[in-house]
């Protein structure tokens, strides 16, 4: 099935190169030059993922997100060239699911894109069954043991570990990370998830969980490796 | 509580002003109108030449003559005129009428006051015999003409509207000379400021040394010629370096576009002269908002470890170097109440810094320990440090010291500001070998 995209930009040069760089990439993509344009687009049909500007002629990208959310759930990547004030800009992105500053490279607004259909795709499979022969996973009290020890885990190191492990040996991008692990948007400055990682390698190796190693892939994210030692 | 210096000031100057007038009308007034009551010396010898004659005329004729001068002066005088003895009976012929006898109740001297207070008439006078003044004395109604004036409307004029009116004045000089002479200098101050003269120490200056709101007012007025002399001059480096640095990757990018380069290099040099203007923007923008927004950053509890291994992770794989080097020598008990993301972007910016000015095989040491409320860290390289003059100047924002080729001087500047906004220090010093950045951070509550 061909995935479906909403492209709301008023720059004509970049509309247009985003517009090819997804139809190669085999979507069917609907481009609009103002929000206007992008209410009816939305009000005619329904998309799998929508990108939109913020700053636009006419209704801009907030007041059109708003009004799709209305509508339907449809995952929404804001692009803005306000700037890196990340702290203001979480406070504007409220309802979008991801926010890219300008500029950026193709490769991280696939990487972006991906993750966030992948995350919608996602949302239908049942859950993978927790078990291990070597450490208990508590969902309870949201908390891993290994031979008789608790780690200690707090909710959102144990939402990490669990997130890792369903996609054990897979990259999974920061992105993805921070939406469903910290429940934010990724911004450049955050070391959120960072320091997330580090505590939890440290509790796990606390406890004496060896065959559990979380490492960071450069310019991807991070990959659990399980391995058979003990 | 705040102290009111001024307010204290003028109360004092007001009040001393109404007890000055109130005293000036009390006595000298006083003393100037009474004066004024007394009969000039020329009257009184006038007068005194009668009591003489009347002497004279008492030791020569007798009863009949004082009675026959008594008549004469009391018609020459248009006056009563009585000439008495010790015992108050009349030397004259004629006895006191009891009418007569009680003008002799209060009599005057010839040099006290005279008016016409009492019951509006004249004052009697009396005047002893010069020779024997035992004997007897004169003793007469002041005639109308001689009785002092008492104060004319001028000199009323004088000590109720014109002195009051000068004190007045004085006192309204002293308010002016206290009040609105500093502010017309904080107003020349402001006008030098305005015609762009910012670097100039103005006449402000001085008023701070005054210790009430004037002085407060001068300080704050100073701080703020600091700030607007500090971010005009920024705003020029600004300028200076963006021109510099947006152009000399554009005039690569351009060069390259016209040279037959084959695809692959192009696409090489493009991605890294975009590189290089992305992060010169996003730098510039970061201290823009650090500096300008002051803003209020949320605090957490974070493990300064979890920083530094995050850190170091990603910095190994920028500078390929092996964790090895890079030694954190900080515990778990390291935690601080900080914006997590503040501190790992100055962190980031002090550890790439090292990296970059590290030896080969240098390594790069944190370390750290508790001082009351904070936490004093401490990363360390080998490299070749910094000159003792320069160790303040690298937290200036665009300067770049004459070894360095790379960067936009903008790294430390962020790291300052960031650490400043979570009520820590950062500062530099130089160890051996090597540099040493110290950074105090808040410590988070134990628990």
């Amino acid at each position: 099935m061909t995935p479906t995209l909403l492209l709301v930009e008023d720059d004509a040069r970049l509309r247009n190169d985003l517009d090819q760089h997804f139809q190669k990439r085999g979507f069917s993509v609907t481009a609009c030059p103002c929000g206007t344009q992008g209410l009816a687009a939305i009000r005619a049909g329904h998309f799998d993922l929508v990108l939109l500007d913020i700053m636009l002629p006419g209704m801009d990208g907030l007041s059109l997100l708003e009004a799709l959310r209305d509508i339907e759930d449809t995952p929404v990547m804001l692009m803005s060239a306000l700037g890196a004030e990340q702290d203001r800009i979480i406070g504007f992105t409220r309802g979008a699911d991801d926010y890219l500053p300008k500029p950026f490279s193709l490769a991280e607004l696939d990487a972006r894109a991906n993750a966030l259909l992948r995350r919608m795709a996602r949302t239908h499979t049942p859950k993978s069954v927790r078990e291990d022969g070597r450490v208990q996973f508590d969902d309870e009290l949201q908390d891993v043991i290994h031979a008789g020890q608790r780690a200690g885990l707090t909710g959102s190191e144990y939402r990490l570990l669990i997130t890792l492990r369903e996609h054990a040996g897979e990259a999974l991008s920061k992105p993805l990370l921070y939406q469903n692990v910290l429940h934010r948007i990724y911004t450049r400055l955050d070391r959120g998830l960072d320091v997330h990682v580090c505590n939890l390698r440290r509790k796990l190796t606390a406890i004496g969980v060896q065959h559990l190693q979380i490492q960071a892939v450069r310019g991807q994210g991070y990959i659990l490796i399980e391995s058979d030692q003990s | 509580m705040r102290r009111h210096p001024l307010l204290w000031k003028l109360a004092l100057l007001q009040i001393s002003f109404c007890l000055l007038l109130t005293w000036i009308i009390w006595t000298w007034g006083l003393s100037a109108e009474r004066s004024t009551y007394f009969l000039d010396q020329a009257d009184q010898l006038y007068l005194a030449r009668y009591a003489q004659q009347a002497e004279d005329v008492w030791h020569n004729e007798g009863s009949v003559g004082v009675e026959r001068f008594r008549q004469q002066l009391s018609r020459d005088e248009n006056t009563w005129v009585a000439v008495i003895g010790p015992h108050l009976e009349s030397l004259g012929t004629t006895p006191l009428t009891a009418l007569e006898a009680s003008h002799l109740t209060f009599m005057r001297m010839l040099h006290w006051p005279m008016s016409r207070r009492l019951q509006d008439e004249l004052p009697f006078v009396s005047i002893e015999f010069p020779d024997a003044p035992q004997q007897g004395r004169l003793v007469m109604q002041l005639p109308e003409r001689l009785l002092p004036g008492g104060l004319t409307p001028w000199t009323h004029v004088l000590s109720h509207g014109v002195v009051p009116t000068l004190l007045a004045a004085l006192l309204g000089l002293l308010i002016y000379r206290n009040l609105v002479v500093p502010l017309n200098r904080l107003r020349d101050r402001a006008d030098s400021l305005r015609a762009d003269d910012l670097d100039s120490e103005g006449p402000g200056v001085p008023l701070m040394g005054r210790r009430d709101e004037l002085g407060e007012l001068a300080g704050a007025f100073e701080h703020m010629a600091n700030r607007l002399r500090q971010s005009l001059n920024q705003q020029r480096l600004l300028l200076r370096t963006l021109s510099h640095e947006l152009r000399t990757p554009l005039a690569r990018l351009r060069i390259a576009h016209d040279s037959q380069l084959p695809p692959e290099q192009l696409r090489e040099r493009l991605d890294r002269e975009i590189g290089d203007m992305q992060r010169l923007l996003e730098d510039t923008l970061d201290l823009a908002w650090l500096d300008t927004e002051r803003p209020q950053l949320p605090t957490e509890p974070v493990l300064m470890l979890s920083i530094w291994e995050a850190l170091c992770e990603d910095a190994c794989f920028e500078s390929g170097w092996p964790a090895q080097r890079l030694i954190g020598l900080v515990d778990i008990d390291c935690l601080l109440q900080v914006h997590l993301d503040s501190v790992a972007q100055a962190l980031e910016n002090l550890l790439r810094n090292a990296i970059r000015f590290s030896p080969p095989q240098g390594k790069i040491t944190l370390t750290g320990w508790r001082e009351d409320e904070h936490w004093h860290l401490c990363l360390q390289d080998e490299g070749p440090g910094v000159a003792e003059r320069d160790l303040e100047r690298i937290f200036v924002p665009y300067q770049r010291l004459d070894n360095s080729t790379e960067g936009f001087g903008l790294g430390l500047a962020i790291a300052r500001r960031a650490v400043e906004l979570q009520g820590g220090r950062l500062w530099a010093s130089n160890g051996s070998p090597g540099l040493i950045m110290h950074m105090t951070l808040p410590a988070a509550a134990a628990g």
